[in-house]
């Protein structure tokens, strides 16, 4: 165990004004990269680390965690004010947090999304620096055989989600499963799909796909619809009421179930490799609604959505690094961009980093602590920044935007074939909208498919060969079953609303464009 | 006929995974000796998922109406100008193509101020090279 | 920035004119300097390649960036890279067996052979070793095959394809199956080795801090030589299966780039080879020293080592 008095010596190293202004750097820019349109949370990570370089180790990964934690509560931004998420977890936000906005209530609902954010992750924080080793002994003990089980339990939660018609939500599913086996097959390394395109080698990229389909659709789709309009901003007018522009503590607490089950949740996803944060938000949002009793009020602007997916979203994060330093297993892109970083000023994480360098990783942890309370205090002036940013004309907002993503993916992508495959996906996703697919699962499955897929071989390696001996592991055989029951039980509730609604076939959160059913 | 969007699209979907079971895969797909998941096994099922999932919402479709045609002709316009900068910015690069993009997709959409229009045009532009090249020294793309 | 290379050469024009030296040196990048890995981020492939890319910032005042294009093994940035159109600063850094195994595998489907590149150099020398979980019932290859006969169904983790054909040969050598688990890169291999869901896999550098803690140990080198800091630990060809992979860390840019660019890029990165942060950051990598054979080096590692693979793994 390391010594007291070297956990107090790191906590204090991040109280020097030069370490917390690197703290505070880091959440500005984060938050600031985070919520421009097409670059997003990831990207933003991506560009802070060479920066880095020239530092300390502490103001150095303090600055990165200060990114890291900003990015995610500017990546919500442009989902709730605009309905153009740059990442699959942002649109999970959008489906309560967009309806809010449209009702007039911008602010309140993008302060719905930072606190449950910072809730989320200081949650997750906490469990870190209090559990992290036995819960990263625990996390290893769930082998390819269970994550196949648990990514199998994660899609039967989500099936909640499929909306009016279960038919349409498999074909969506499908969908996203089919594109995501273009590119490498996971165990033998062959070229799939790719049709002479070896750009297409990696597989499509996540950036071009999911921008592509959620903003730049949307965007397009708005473009198309109405005239007379033309001055407007895209944001309804405020109520003037100074309720809606706030979250009471009444309706905060009232949320403190939603978001310690969405904190618990991706506490528990982001110990584990592979499945990530996207997963964390939906299945958040699912278990939520299904527990709610207004479940009709959930892609209306219900406060309970929000809070349960940025909770989940958020809380992944600090559980990523979990695995990260107790063993040096990175549990998503931004976690392995944290680990270059380590190694690069000098940290090697693993079974020794506490041993050797347990008050730089207490330094660290006090950093995590602080960029939480300095995220709640730049996230309140910047929220506000951002509605007056997107008041202006919607041609204005538009355009900026389009220019945005066009960089934004062609940086993350490598070029204008990125930007390419990004319009096709915006075509693609007009197209599942126009027909009432839902892009929210098709972008889920392209998501977990390679994940799925990789962990199938390897699963089926260790039973050799031979599905069926999934019994010898009681935790993937459990989770067989809850993935069963749960199924069922959606099924049964949804013939039993069947009766009453008018059935249109639009999926769950994207039912509010009846303009252009 | 109200339902007559499913049909249209279930039966695509039918048609989609055929042709994906019985050509593409076969075509574009390895086949490659041992190893405990082929290539082609999670195709395979999901095209016959799509295909069986297709002729079902066929032969049952749902209410859902798709949009009038004029939508569907003014995105078609919008994807066009979009690709058509794309293929600009391929020769001539972002810089030369962004502000035209910016003035042609705010007048289509409407905006006639000169005020807003110098925004869009100039000042976001200008905004985004200092962004990108300076700032964060990466390359615009072109 | 268009303007500023008409400048440029306008510049270079007048040197040549006044009979000024024009030496390699004086080539400049238009724009950054990319610099794509061919391994996902957090590896040591990737940790080398974004160090070097800072050096070489430093001291050559370039903008040098680093891209991910993680795929079998590099095979996907290579091919990736011989696709687009020569833009004299794109370079490729990856390792040399993969490739070399896919070459010798699927050469006719590739759309790259060697020669579709120009060597830029080395920055070191990976070693790989088949390592195990401390308390695994064996602690040579022998021991291991011996106990994975006795078992029937031994699982392994591989993260690339020329390991498998390593499995393979050990196979074909001493009648005994492994079940082969293909890991996305060594991390992941470790992962499974630690939670117990293999009993060994392949490490090139990922295990080190696991040895010194003493949860894990070599079970034998799969390099040509012993490994360095296991000595005493054998090889494979030395345990019976005459099979090796040597792994190179190398660099290069496509066949045709502007030859005062690859001289330029080339002297960069041996500058930068030399610089105490890439000592430092290949020894926490891989174990060893940096090591730069050169342009003329680095494209003879490869001719030799496709001619060892098409020996060893040729169908």
């Amino acid at each position: 165990m390391v010594d007291f008095s070297i956990i107090l010596a790191g906590f204090g190293d991040v109280f020097t004004p030069f370490n917390l202004l690197f703290v505070v750097f880091g959440v500005v820019l984060g938050q600031f990269v985070g919520a421009v349109p097409g670059i997003g949370p990831v990207m933003a990570m991506a560009i802070a680390i060479p920066f880095t370089f020239g530092l300390d180790p502490l103001p150095a990964i303090a600055f990165l965690v200060g990114v890291n934690k900003g990015g995610l509560v500017g990546g919500a931004v442009p989902a709730i004010l605009m309905n153009t998420p740059g990442t699959p977890d942002a649109a999970a936000t959008a489906m309560d947090g967009y309806p809010l906005t449209q009702q007039g209530k911008p602010l309140k609902a993008t302060k719905m999304a930072l606190f449950s954010s910072i809730t989320g992750d200081t949650f997750s924080d906490i469990v870190l620096i209090t559990v992290a080793a036995p819960l990263a002994v625990l996390a290893l003990k769930m082998g390819p055989v269970e994550i196949v089980a648990l990514m199998i339990f994660a899609f039967s939660i989500i099936s909640g989600l499929m909306g009016e018609s279960l038919i349409k939500g498999v074909i969506a599913a499908a969908l996203g499963l089919m594109i995501s086996f273009i590119g490498t097959d996971p165990e033998h390394f062959t070229p799939r799909l790719i049709f002479g395109f070896w750009d297409l080698f990696d597989g499509l990229a996540l950036p071009s796909v999911a921008i592509g389909m959620l903003a730049i659709s949307e965007i397009l789709r708005r473009m198309a619809e109405g005239r007379g309009t033309e001055g407007q901003g895209i944001l309804v007018p405020d109520t003037g009421n100074p309720e809606d522009r706030r979250v009471s503590w009444v309706e905060y607490w009232a949320c403190r179930y939603t978001m310690l089950r969405g904190a618990t949740i991706g506490t528990i996803l982001g110990a584990l490799p592979g499945i990530g944060s996207t997963a964390a938000a939906f299945i958040s949002y699912a278990m939520t609604k299904a527990a709610s009793k207004e479940q009709e009020s959930f892609g209306k602007g219900n406060l309970h959505g929000i809070a349960a997916t940025e909770s989940a979203n958020s809380a992944v994060v600090g559980a990523n690094m979990i695995p990260l330093l107790t063993l040096g297993i990175p549990g998503s892109v931004t976690a392995a961009l944290i680990i270059s970083a380590f190694m690069i000023h000098g940290m090697q994480p693993g079974p020794l980093l506490f041993q050797n360098q347990g008050r730089l990783v207490y330094g660290l942890f006090g950093a995590m602590i602080m960029a939480n309370f300095i995220n709640l205090w730049v996230g309140q002036a910047g929220l506000r920044l951002w509605v007056k940013v997107v008041s202006a004309p919607k041609a204005v907002i538009f355009s900026s935007a389009l220019l945005l993503c066009f960089v934004g993916v062609s940086m993350a992508t490598n070029g204008l074939f990125g930007v390419t495959v990004m319009l096709i996906f915006a075509v693609f996703g007009l197209l599942m909208h126009s027909f009432g697919y839902s892009m929210v699962i098709f972008i889920i499955a392209f998501f977990l498919g390679p994940q799925f897929e990789k962990s199938l071989s390897q699963a089926i390696a260790l039973l050799n060969g031979n599905l069926l001996n999934i019994y010898t592991s009681p935790v993937a055989v459990a989770l067989l079953v809850l993935s069963g029951v749960s199924v069922f039980w959606f099924l049964s509730k949804r013939t039993n609303e069947e009766a009453d609604t008018t059935n249109l076939g639009v999926p769950d959160g994207e039912t509010l464009d009846q303009k252009n059913p | 006929m109200s339902n007559m969007t499913d049909r249209i699209s279930g039966a695509f979907f039918l048609v989609f995974g055929l042709a994906m079971f019985f050509l593409v895969i076969p075509e574009y797909v390895e086949d490659p000796q041992g190893g405990n998941l082929s290539p082609k096994t999670m195709p395979n099922i999901v095209a016959w998922v799509l295909a069986i999932c297709g002729g079902f919402l066929a032969l049952r479709p749902t209410n859902h109406a798709a949009p009038d045609a004029r939508f569907f002709l003014k995105t078609t316009a919008y994807v066009a100008i979009l690709g058509g900068a794309i293929y600009a910015m391929s020769l001539v690069g972002f810089l030369y193509v962004a502000p035209v993009l910016a003035l042609v997709l705010m007048l289509m959409i409407g905006e006639r101020r000169p005020l807003w229009l110098g925004v869009g045009v100039v000042l976001m532009p200008a905004a985004i090279w200092f962004l990108v090249t300076q700032l964060l020294e990466r390359a615009l793309p072109g | 920035m268009k303007f500023t290379s008409t400048l440029k050469a306008v510049g270079t024009a007048a040197l040549i004119a006044f009979g000024a030296p024009v030496a390699a040196q004086d080539w400049e990048p238009n724009g950054p300097v990319t610099i794509e890995i061919g391994f996902g981020a957090g590896g040591s492939t990737d940790t080398m390649g974004r160090v070097l890319a800072e050096v070489m910032k430093e001291q050559t005042g370039w903008n040098v960036i680093v891209e991910n294009r993680p795929g079998g093994g590099g095979v996907a940035m290579f091919t990736s890279l011989s696709q687009r159109p020569v833009d004299n600063q794109t370079i490729g850094m990856g390792v040399g067996i993969p490739v070399l195994v896919q070459l010798v595998q699927r050469g006719d489907e590739l759309p790259f052979d060697i020669d579709s590149f120009d060597y830029l150099g080395t920055i070191a020398k990976a070693e790989l070793a088949l390592v195990a979980s401390a308390d695994a019932p064996f602690d040579t290859l022998e021991e291991m095959i011996a106990y994975a006969e006795e078992q029937g169904d031994m699982p392994l983790a591989t993260m690339a394809p020329p390991q498998v054909l390593m499995m393979n040969a050990t196979t074909k050598a001493s009648g005994v199956d492994f079940n082969l688990v293909t890991a996305d890169g060594g991390a992941e291999v470790i992962r499974l080795i630690l939670g117990g869901q293999v009993l060994a896999g392949f490490a090139s550098g990922e295990h080190f801090p696991y040895l010194e803690s003493g949860d894990m140990k070599v079970i034998a080198s799969a390099n040509q030589s012993r490994l360095s800091y296991a000595p005493e630990t054998q090889t494979f060809i030395e345990s019976g299966v005459d099979a090796y992979v040597d792994a190179v860390f190398f660099l290069a840019m496509k066949a045709g780039t502007d030859p005062s660019a690859t001289a330029a890029i080339a002297a960069a990165i041996d500058e930068a080879v030399q610089s105490p942060e890439i000592a430092e950051i290949v020894r926490n990598a891989v174990q060893g020293d940096p090591i730069n054979m050169g342009p003329d080096g680095a494209r003879l590692m490869m001719v030799d080592g496709l001619e060892n693979a098409e020996r060893l793994f040729a169908n």
